[in-house]
């Protein structure tokens, strides 16, 4: 950020038309406040397909309300979520349903069911797209659909562990499977909220560097809330930093200066009267 | 610097004394239990008192009438009826324990008034007694172990229901949460991360429930709906206390064995 406070933005060299083709996620001024405290304060968002993102800020800045509003954990106070170009709206209705399916949530948490094998998790990915018929107990899951299940786990590096109850996994594992749960889902947008706060570092690497690679091979679009800048550094496209509901900086990874990263993480130390104004 | 030995040092907070409140809540407590004394012309005295009586009941009752063929062998297919009863009881309340229990969780319903309406059937169901539905339901089928499992599905209904809700409502939200996102419905996030969840809980409080119906069967035979409840009542009626006792044994071999069952299981399955 630069000292009169404006977004300092660095396009990359060759940066295709940001109206153009491409973009799979386009949030425009969103804003939500939980008991009268701003967390969103109108932020914009673009992400293309193919692009890894990664979304840096100090606790409390609004990176994980943002997710959870364009999944619609959230509902927002305002503003517009576009995904492929059309408007997920607010309500409940068929066509926002079947546009936040393209979406998928990576979490922290992980929040797979740990008594469940991990194939029956990755076919749950797809439950949104199952009649009820085929999908009264993981018994009745098509064949088809344990088939991709099993693609998708191999994808993860994850096959051989297939019939292992999902809690027996280790964090780093349990991730990618969740990850694969978001594969077998068809989704085209992967969000992922801290998907790497819980694990060691080199589980992180691992997982951070999957979610990379998936964005250049399947050309999804990848936004992942991470607290490590050199995670960042080594594997994001572009670096979205939020401060206080907004994008305080938009740069690509490799341009991205330790200046903005004090100037991101020193929210957290502001005195208490400047936080109250 | 060391710690124990600090340069000044540091006053521990003083413990806050009582409050008032906790002096109004006592004082309540010990009326309370004042007038209920009262109220259940509760006496020692009669109980000294009384003891002929039951010397004289004792006198009656022991040693117990162990005879096969009239009393132990009548007594303990009479002990299967009950079993039977709380079984089929328990098993054939769960379909309507599960639904209204889906219907009465916050993490499955989020519509308010299905949520309250649900609540509302479940608190009906506890509220009447199995006793009261045995009565109901022998004017309707006529004496005997029938009536008895009515009632037992009936009332259990209430009960599991509402354990059962309270455990889904205990669980962590958030596989619910993910399946959501991912387009799920209400109904196929139920039976993908709210009930896999809760099996283990559900079992437990399942063997617990089949425990507490073969006991209140027991009772129901007291009121006509078979069983050894109903020959424990006979042989009172009869002044049989001799009789009577062998049947008390009876019933206390199978609550014991019951228990012993349920209790191993849970800890089988860890719930």
């Amino acid at each position: 950020m630069t000292p009169t406070g404006e977004v300092r933005h660095v396009e990359p060299p060759a940066a295709p038309s940001m109206d153009g083709a491409g973009v799979a996620l386009a949030v425009r001024g969103l804003r939500k406040s939980f008991a009268g405290r701003t967390v969103l304060d109108g932020l914009d968002l673009r992400l293309r397909s193919g692009e890894f993102l990664a979304l840096l800020g100090a606790n409390g800045c609004g990176k994980s309300t943002a997710l959870r509003c364009v999944v619609g954990l959230e509902t927002p106070d305002g503003g517009m979520i576009h995904i492929h170009g059309r408007e997920a709206g607010a309500a409940r209705d068929a066509e926002s349903a079947r546009l936040r399916r393209r979406t998928a949530m990576v979490f922290q948490q992980v929040h797979l069911v740990r008594r469940r094998s991990v194939l029956d998790n990755v076919c749950a990915g797809a439950l949104g797209r199952l009649p009820l018929r085929h999908s009264l107990t993981p018994l009745l899951f098509p064949r088809e659909l344990r088939e991709e299940a099993m693609a998708c786990l191999d994808r993860v590096g994850l096959a051989a562990r297939a019939a292992e109850p999902a809690g027996r996994l280790s964090g780093g594992q349990q991730q990618r499977v969740a990850i694969a749960r978001a594969l077998c889902q068809r989704a085209s947008i992967v969000l992922a909220d801290e998907p790497v706060s819980a694990l060691d570092p080199v589980a992180a690497d691992q997982v951070v560097g999957l979610l990379a690679e998936l964005a250049r091979e399947q050309r999804l679009a990848v936004a992942a809330v991470l607290h490590q800048p050199s995670l960042a550094r080594r594997h994001a496209d572009r670096v979205v930093g939020l401060l206080d509901g907004r994008v305080a900086v938009d740069a690509p990874a490799g341009a991205l200066t330790e200046a903005d990263l004090a100037a991101l993480y020193a929210a957290d130390r502001r005195p208490a009267e400047q936080e109250h104004r | 610097m060391d710690v124990r030995t600090p340069s000044r040092p540091l006053a521990p907070p003083r413990r806050p004394r009582p409050s008032a409140a906790t002096g109004v809540v006592v004082t309540v407590l010990v009326a309370a239990h004042v007038l209920a004394w009262q109220g259940t012309e509760f006496s020692p005295a009669a109980l000294v008192e009384g003891w002929r009586g039951m010397a004289d009941f004792l006198g009656q009752a022991l040693p117990p009438d162990l005879s096969w063929s009239r009393v132990l062998s009548p007594g303990i297919r009479a002990a299967l009826v009950t079993l039977a009863i709380g079984l089929l009881g328990t098993t054939l309340s769960v379909p309507f324990a599960l639904g209204l229990a889906l219907l009465a969780a916050r993490t499955t319903t989020p519509d308010r008034w299905a949520y309250q309406a649900g609540r509302s059937i479940l608190s009906f169901l506890r509220a009447v007694p199995d006793v009261v539905f045995a009565l109901v339901f022998v004017t309707a089928v006529g004496l005997g172990p029938f009536a008895g499992v009515l009632a037992l599905i009936f009332h259990n209904t209430g009960v599991m229901g509402k354990l059962w809700a309270e455990a889904m409502e205990e669980i962590d939200l958030g596989p619910r949460d993910a399946l959501r996102t991912n387009g799920a419905s209400g109904l196929q996030v139920a039976l993908h991360a709210v009930l896999p969840a809760v099996v283990p809980q559900f079992v437990g409080l399942l063997l617990y429930r089949f425990d507490v119906n073969v006991r209140s069967s027991l009772v129901l035979g007291l009121v006509g709906a078979g069983g050894i409840g109903f020959l424990v009542n006979q042989s009172i009626k009869l002044f049989r206390f001799d009789e009577m006792v062998t049947h008390l044994m009876v019933v206390m071999a199978l609550v014991v064995a019951v228990d012993q069952l349920s209790a191993f299981v849970r800890r089988r399955i860890g719930a």
